[in-house]
């Protein structure tokens, strides 16, 4: 990309749909042409060719020197499937430290094992998958007494299935080392405990199964194994182009330095979902969640995963029916969009978005936010992006954020619609990817608006919004628990004055606070509902709730 | 045309995956040429898990497969032995034995003829012989028989007062849903599975724990797969699988649960349509077969999201009538390919 052509194309390739846009130089500054994406199971090249129809038919001298299409480049990421990991240690806690590393790096955690809960059956069916690429080891470093004889089960246990399997990569965590004899050597790998060396250190067990993720999906998981079975050396700067996920991550990040602020990324596919923070210094916070994809793959044969998706929806359908819609969601996700078929969507992302968050918000954040530290926080700017976002107004897209990751305060909030920022991320060169960031930010981010969490209302009291931009001044009353939607077209600034007899909660407590806010698509969405959101647990009381939130927003929604 | 979704009608020699399980003995190595019922492995039937205590230094190796009583260490009255076939699991750190165990072992047919191209402990893989055409998902044991017409056409639905005993030994095709009585009776009579085009979710789960608790049994039972073609619900068998499989009728077919597939006999012709022959397939429609006439562009649907759409000429429902044209988004539409 340091000697660009004229036009290159990005390809985000998705598990449901595939995303491509046409980039073009004109005025001497890299600019958006056209955006589009298909089902998967259409030829990317069919989806480019229409890429290009479109440019030349609005005006065909745009690309006439760019040579033929097929030969320009193309900037491509690709997401696949989460790779499968068993989880064994000697202990309930340490096995939670070994489930929030593999948790957050992209995992499907497909079993978790104890000395004290070892179903050897259970165990055996699930190492001879040949699904299962990772099984992973944990004990105290040094390992206490009341650990070794459960740790030498396990070793010996797991050992005599990874004899067997020679594919199969074993991780060893902290003292839990001290058993690898149990094990074939070539297939070992050793990381030290999460709870003595911090993520991104060397030898760090996160660092590990982030490397391990890559090479299992990009299938050249032999090479770690034939390169001595060690811990690799500290991360480079991030994985081998073309994992979308690590891309979005990376071109996050760019933004933020580009822009100068602070920027919450998040990604939904079907799959799986990318959460990061990143400021102008780069990236804060980072995780990719196997659990958080629009309907993981679990959904199919675990009604909870259902039950937990459909308890989000809006849609009107009995039980069963709901539940073999979302099923079908997981098989064709790009068949049925229209109609109710956007609500299901919608309702699906809202749920991705709440486990998402719900992975964000665990211990980890617990401390950062105790602490002071990088990592907590409301974010300037919330970017989202994927293909479910593409189905409902923009409204309603920021109401799903509104619903599921709730900051305190304001933010500004932006779609990422042509999905260019993965396959952007996947640039070998930093430089490179924030010169074409400098000249695309204002074409690749859809303003969808503002919004504004203002948590400590009371119910039946009253406070006032004065929404003051260029255009003049006006007064509208806030009510609280309720989501009012403030049209500020894109492109208009303005300042949000909320006052209250009440404390208001926008981050801190305050009577009268002062918010900058920006304008967009769905215009300036004001949420005064409590912080965590709760809503009741019967489903139909619940879903006419969401529902009366909801469904204002919709444009046409004659369904 | 690009632009329409496809759907891959049929794989040439499909390449199946038979998990094996610990303590299952593969009958095969790469490269043998297998026939219809040849054995693949044997199986232990519902394993249970046995531990013994060792009275010296030496223990069995991991993975050791044993017969009932046979001394696997030490000697005369010290030996290790388990009283039904198995494997050894593992040594305990207090110097125990563990094994997986079984009274009862039977074998793992293959359910169509093909060449063993891995073994493995995870599983064997065989390359068949003959088309696969590809389902959504399947459930049950691979199986094959003579394939039956049960129903009408593709829309369908299979009663249970449909099945009786002279389909022993069969594979039925179902039509747009089998219901979880169907099921149990097609079972009891012996039925060595069924095609459908959709399951409703619930029977799919009554019939897994059926699955189970039979595996338990003593008795061991004929294998019984469920192949579903399209997805979940009530959904027809798309049009050209359902061509394809009343072609194959009277004719031995085979299902495979990894990948889901029906796998028909090499010989058998593949029908085709023109390039611009489509299907609908969403919820409104579904089944519906037509002729794009042209890309109609963006068009704003229900819910007020634009989305691609194509001009689509439906076959008409009674023959003779005129063709219906709608609107359709692309995303909606199928193509076989």
């Amino acid at each position: 990309m340091t000697d660009p052509s004229p036009a290159f194309f990005t390809v985000d390739a998705g598990g449901a749909t595939t995303a491509a846009a046409l980039i073009g130089r004109l005025a001497g500054r890299w600019r958006l042409l056209a955006a589009g994406a298909v089902p998967a199971s259409i030829a990317t090249d069919v989806l480019l060719a229409d890429l290009v129809g479109r440019v030349n038919a609005a005006d065909d001298d745009l690309l006439a020197e760019a040579g033929p299409w097929q030969q320009w480049a193309r900037v491509e990421s690709r997401t696949a499937p989460p790779p499968s990991v068993l989880l064994a240690a000697t202990s309930e806690a340490r096995l939670q430290e070994l489930e929030l590393t593999f948790g957050d790096a992209g995992w499907r955690v497909v079993l978790r094992v104890t000395p004290d809960h070892l179903a050897p059956l259970t165990v055996a069916r699930v190492l001879l998958d040949r699904h299962l690429t990772v099984v992973a080891i944990a004990a105290g470093d040094p390992v206490e007494q009341g650990e070794r004889a459960g740790l030498a089960d396990l070793s010996a246990f797991i050992g005599s299935f990874a004899m067997r399997r020679p594919e199969l990569r074993v991780v060893l965590v902290g003292g839990a080392v001290s058993e690898e004899a149990s094990l074939p050597p070539a297939q070992i790998l050793r990381a030290r405990s999460p709870a003595v060396v911090a993520e991104g250190d060397e030898g760090s067990l996160a660092s590990l199964v982030e490397r391990l993720r890559l090479e299992t999906v990009a299938g050249n998981a032999s090479d770690r194994t034939q390169a001595g079975g060690d811990v690799p050396g500290p991360p480079a700067e991030a994985g081998p182009a073309g994992d979308g996920r690590v891309g979005f991550q990376r071109a996050v990040a760019s933004l933020a330095a580009v822009l100068d602020l602070r920027i919450e990324g998040v990604d939904i596919g079907l799959d799986g979902g990318t959460h990061v923070l990143a400021g102008p210094m780069g990236i804060e916070r980072r995780a990719i969640r196997a659990d958080a994809g629009l309907v993981p793959l679990d959904a199919l044969d675990d009604e909870r995963w259902l039950d937990q998706i459909a308890g989000w929806t809006t849609v009107h359908e009995d039980g069963f029916a709901l539940r073999d819609r979302i099923r079908n969601l997981r098989l064709a996700p790009w068949r049925d969009a229209a109609g109710d078929g956007s609500l299901l969507r919608v309702g699906a992302a809202r749920a991705a978005l709440d486990r998402l968050g719900r992975g964000w918000a665990g211990p980890r954040e617990e401390d950062a936010a105790a602490s002071g530290a990088a990592g907590s926080g409301a974010p300037d700017l919330l970017v989202l992006s994927g293909g479910a976002f593409a189905v409902a107004p923009a409204p309603v897209v920021a109401l799903t954020v509104l619903d599921t990751l709730r900051h305190p305060g304001g933010v500004a909030l932006a779609l990422d619609h042509a999905r260019v920022l993965a396959p952007l991320g996947t640039l070998g060169d930093e430089a490179d990817r924030r010169r074409i960031l400098t000249d695309l930010a204002d074409d690749l981010l859809a303003p969808l608006g503002s919004a504004i969490v203002a948590g400590g209302l009371r119910g039946g009291r009253r406070g006032t919004l004065r929404l003051t931009s260029e255009g003049g001044t006006s007064v509208l009353p806030l009510v609280a628990g309720s989501v009012q939607v403030v049209d500020l077209p894109p492109g208009i600034a303005a300042t949000a004055q909320l006052e209250s007899a009440d404390d208001l909660w926008v981050g801190v407590h305050a009577r009268s606070v002062a918010i900058d806010v920006v304008g967009g698509l769905g215009g300036l969405l004001v949420d005064t509902r409590e912080t965590p959101l709760r809503l009741p647990d019967r489903a139909e009381r619940r879903r006419q709730l969401l529902e009366s939130w909801e469904r204002p927003l919709w444009i046409g929604g004659d369904w | 045309m690009g632009r329409v979704p496809t759907r891959v009608l049929t794989i040439r020699e499909p390449r199946l995956w038979f998990a094996l399980a610990v303590g299952d003995i593969p009958q095969v190595g790469a490269g043998d040429h297998l026939g219809v019922d040849d054995p693949l492995a044997i199986r232990l039937r519902h394993p249970a898990v046995a531990e013994a205590a060792l009275h010296g230094p030496v223990a069995p190796e991991p993975g050791r497969r044993f017969e009932a009583g046979e001394a696997l260490a030490g000697h005369g009255r010290n030996a290790i032995r388990f009283e039904g076939n198995g494997s050894v699991l593992y040594r305990t750190s207090s110097g125990r034995v563990r094994a997986a165990v079984s009274r009862h072992q039977d074998s793992l047919l293959s359910p169509v003829g093909g060449t063993i191209e891995i073994v493995e402990a995870s599983g064997i893989q065989l390359r068949a012989e003959g088309n696969g055409l590809r389902g959504v998902m399947a459930l049950g044991e691979p199986s094959h028989g003579r394939l039956l017409v049960a129903v009408e056409g593709p829309e369908a639905e299979l009663r249970a007062s449909q099945v009786d005993v002279s389909q022993a030994g069969s594979i039925l095709l179902a039509g747009s849903r089998v219901d979880v009585e169907a099921l149990t009776r097609a079972r009891a009579m012996g039925v060595h599975g069924m095609i459908t085009g959709g399951m409703i979710g619930k029977d799919l789960r009554d019939l897994a724990a059926s699955l189970a608790r039979q595996e338990a049994a003593l008795h061991a039972s004929p294998p019984f797969a469920l192949l579903v073609m399209d997805g979940y619900g009530k959904r027809p068998i798309p049009e050209l699988v359902w061509e394809c499989l009343v072609e194959a009728a009277g004719r031995d077919v085979a299902i495979s649960i990894d990948p889901p597939a029906a796998i028909l006999d090499a010989g058998q012709t593949i029908p085709s349509r023109h390039p611009d022959h489509v299907r609908l397939v969403s919820a409104e429609g579904n089944g519906r077969t037509g002729r794009v006439l042209e890309l109609a562009g963006l068009r704003r649907r229900a819910g007020g999201i634009p989305m691609e759409c194509a001009r689509v000429a439906l076959t008409p429902l009674v023959q003779g009538d005129e063709a219906e044209i709608v609107e359709v988004p692309l995303a909606d539409l199928e193509r076989d390919v």
